[in-house]
Formats: structure tokens, sequence, C-alpha cells
């Protein structure tokens, strides 16, 4: 860029002023013209300082919307439940948190929350009556969390649908950061890879 | 290049009022070892990817399409500093037709990065979103052929554009094309994350009461697009100064800083990798492995 703009000084007598851009990211933008700073209303880094405070208050705003968005979404569940369902959380996450086999997830004992919410993933794929399904899977269930977040749900199917669609220890994160300290950051690739019932239906699409 | 500059100030100054907005000058030095640092860390991404077998998946093809963009982006600066060292010293000439075609060529290289970056982060970006909202599907949609087409598609555009941004570049459409790209990736990127955000909260809100898993999303979140703002904005709103009022004195003042935006661009690849990369821990045990040699790592894995 530097060495274009040398170019670009010693043919500006001959040129427009429209192909002066010539070299659009040279340097030495000056030689484009005399520039004059005569009479300026306001301070000659007003652009400067009103970009970079436009796009810091852009940032923070987003930051305050992204965290208004965290505040109001706060359920209202006792605090002496919350070390039991990050235990949870932590088992059922630590137990998708490698690319285990199905058997192996439903060998692991006493995980019955893991187990429901994985009959559900699979129901969702075979395309089953998927709220139906689920509620005898969680009516069975003795997990108070989940059926606490039915019930406390306006539409328990609809919530479930929802709680199925996405990948869920991408999304749960517990204090002891098992996943790394984010949702968002997806850093394990998904692992219902490793389910069968999904490998089936997926077989025809992988090549 | 201080000798570029000062000659340069030696043959204009009476031709312009240059003490209003002198221009800001940032040592070479910076510019090299934040190069150096960039392609150095971008090659440990693609290294830790290559060797590593559970890392070949779609997802780590997206990060090494970016680490690659910014390589790229690193390695033109480096390049760029060369030719001007040796053009200082004497070895090549300031006119020569070598000279102008290695400047073109190395200018065709950066475009390439800029739109490879582009790319690469809303490829990203989408595979993310397809991992969340279509996890069970996802292995269906996202195999790696499509993957490796994927990206061979986005690499012959960015090289297509690039050479030919360079060559028309002194039309302002073509200007207009390329800053345009900035903001509607943006725009794409940002609808993409905050919409995965929106479902992440609604999904704790049933299983989780801490809001502080939230904060962390907000926080990630606000990095991810922060960072990217940050340092791809000044230059593009550079560009478009340039274009647009090269004559008036604030957009002169503005464009005064380019060489600090340029650098913002290349502390971009070097920021890059902490954000998108290292924050996988397959590939920072893929890196530590690398690095240390040591095969308690590999132990360790699953």
């Amino acid at each position: 860029m530097k060495m274009s703009a040398q170019r670009l000084i010693s043919n500006r007598t001959s040129q427009q002023s429209a192909s002066n851009s010539d070299y659009t990211w040279e340097y030495e933008y000056y030689e484009i013209g005399p520039v004059s700073f005569e009479g300026l209303k306001a301070h000659k880094y007003s652009i400067v300082i009103g970009f970079w405070v436009g796009l810091a208050v852009f940032v923070i705003f987003m930051f305050f919307v992204l965290t208004l968005l965290t505040k109001t979404g706060a359920p209202h569940q006792d605090n002496a439940e919350s070390s039991e369902k990050r235990f949870r959380m932590n088992s059922f996450v630590s137990d998708f948190g490698r690319p285990l086999e199905p058997d192996k997830v439903f060998s692991r004992q006493g995980n019955e929350e893991s187990r429901s919410l994985f009959h559900c993933y699979i129901n969702e794929v075979e395309r089953l009556d998927r709220a139906k399904t689920c509620h005898q899977t969680t009516a069975l269930d003795s997990d108070v969390q989940l059926q606490e977040a039915i019930r406390s749900s306006g539409q328990p199917e609809e919530e479930l649908n929802r709680l199925m669609k996405f990948d869920i220890p991408n999304f749960v994160n517990t204090d002891q950061n098992s996943f790394g300290e984010d949702d968002l950051l997806i850093s394990e690739p998904p692992i219902v890879l490793e389910t069968k019932p999904l490998s089936q239906t997926s077989h025809k699409d992988l090549d | 290049m201080k000798h570029i500059i000062n000659s340069y100030e030696n043959i204009n100054d009476t031709a312009r009022n240059n003490s209003d907005c002198p221009r800001v000058v940032l040592p070479e030095e910076i510019f090299f070892t934040i190069s150096i640092a960039g392609v150095l860390e971008n090659l440990i991404v693609l290294l830790a990817v290559f060797k590593n077998k559970n890392l070949q998946a779609p997802m780590y093809f997206f990060i090494c399409s970016l680490a690659i963009s910014d390589m790229l982006g690193s390695l033109y600066k480096i390049l760029e500093n060369i030719l001007i060292i040796l053009r200082n010293t004497g070895y090549l000439k300031p006119r020569g037709s070598f000279e102008t075609t290695a400047d073109d060529i190395i200018d065709s290289l950066f475009v390439l990065s800029l739109l490879g970056s582009i790319f690469s982060l809303s490829v990203i970006a989408a595979d993310r979103y397809i991992t969340i909202f279509h996890a069970l599907r996802y292995h269906s949609i996202v195999t790696v052929r499509r993957t490796v087409v994927v990206l061979a598609v986005i690499w012959t555009f960015c090289t297509a554009s690039g050479i030919a941004i360079v060559i028309f570049s002194h039309h302002v459409p073509t200007v207009i094309t390329f800053t345009s790209l900035f903001p509607l990736m943006l725009v794409f990127i940002l609808c993409l994350y905050v919409h995965m955000f929106l479902l992440a909260r609604s999904h704790t809100r049933k299983i989780s009461t801490l809001p502080r898993t939230n904060m962390k999303g907000a926080i990630t979140l606000t990095i991810l697009l922060g960072v990217f703002i940050f340092c791809w904005a000044p230059f593009v709103l550079h560009v478009l100064l340039m274009t647009f009022c090269p004559s008036n004195p604030y957009c002169a003042c503005y464009m005064s800083l380019f060489q600090v935006n340029g650098m913002l661009i290349m502390c971009n690849a070097v920021i890059d990798p902490f954000i998108y990369a290292f924050r996988s821990p397959e590939l920072r045990d893929a890196f530590t492995k690398m690095v240390f040699c040591s095969s308690t790592a590999r132990t360790t894995d699953p």
C-alpha cells in the first residue's frame, strides 16, 4: 500500500480526483489533495471521538440488553433445591459430556432424569407423540425438578417440546464448569451422534 | 518505513497543512510483533487440528478456516513490511513493475484475508446455530463433505473477489460492495447469536436457577461480537471516508489514525484463536499435547 502511494504521488497531477482512490488502502492518503483546516466548527477529531464513543455505547448497550434478558428470565425456585439441581445437572451433563454409547448412558445408576430426557430425545427423532411419551416418562420419574419445571409452566407439552429441541448439555451450565464456562460457546460437537436411533435416521443422509 | 514518511513530508510540505492532524505513526516493531504472534497462534491451531484425529469434525474445520484467514492477514502485514524495508534499503526500485505487481498481489492477499475472516465467522455462527436448533439432525445436516464443499466455495469466492476488488478498486461500487459486507455480516451474526442466547435463556429458566450461567452467556456473546466490531469497524469506516470525503478535514483527521486501525485488524488475528479455537477443551488438550509432548495429556483424553 505504501509503495502504491508513491506511484500515486507521481501521477497525481495528471489524474482526476475520482481516480485518486486508485489504491484504496494506501497509507499516504494526505497526498490525495491539500486539506484545509480553516473554519472548522467542531473539534477536528470529532469523527474519531464520535465513532469510538458510538461503538462503545453500542457494545455496552448490547451487553446490558443481554443482561436484562438474563434477569427477566429468573425462575422462582428455592435455594435449598439449587444445590441438588446443580448436582443433578452435573451428573446429567457429565453423562453426556463425552460421546458415550447409548447403553453406557442407560447403565448409569440412579440417573433417572438423564434417562427420561434421553427418551425424550429419541422420541423426537422417531417422530412419536412427544408430549405424551415424555409425560409418561417423567411421570414415572422421581425427579422433582423436572416435574416442577413442567408443572410450573402453563403449557407442559409445549415446554417439553422446547426442552427437547436443543442440546441440553451445551446449555446447562454448572458452577463446576464441566464444559467450559459459557453456554453459547459450543466447545464440543453435539453428542447425540452417538445415539443409535439418530444414527439410523442419519445414515441415509450421511455421505 | 520512517524514511519513506520523512521523504513524503519533505516533498509535500508546502502543498498541505500537515500540522493540524498529524499522522499517527506506530513503530514497525509493534506491527512485526503482532503479525508474528498472529501467524504463530493460528499455525498452532491448524497443526493441532491436523494432527489430532478427533478434532477433524466440521466445527473444527470452520475454526481452521478462520485461523487460515487470520494467518493470511498477518502474513500480508509481514510481507508488506519486508517489501518496504527492501525498498528502503535500495534493493527494490520504488516504481518498478515488479514492485507494483507485488504490491497488487499482497493487497489482494489482504482483501482475501478480510473476506475469509468475515465468511469464516459467519459459518461458525451458522454451525453453532444448527448445533442448537437442529441438534438431533446436526450430523446429517453438517457432514464432513458438505463442510469441505462450503469452505471450498467460500474460499474460491473470496479469492475471486479479492482479485476483482484490487483490480477494480478505483470504482466506487466496488468499495461500497466491499464495505457493505461488514454490516451485513454483523447483522447476520448478531441475529444468530441473539436467537441462540434467547433459547438458552428460556431453557435455563426451566432447568436451573442460576442466572450466572446466562450472565456468562451474555459476557461471551458480548466479547465475540465486541471484538469483531472493535477490530473491523474502524478500518471499514476508513475505507468509506477515503472514498467519499478524502479532502474533508474531519475525514482527514479520522484517516490520520489509519495505522491504529490497521493494527486493530492485526490484533483481531491474535485474539480470534483465544475466543474461538482455544475455548474448546479438546483443542486445548491437543495443543498441550503438541507443545509439551507429554503422554499424560494423551491418557486423560476420553
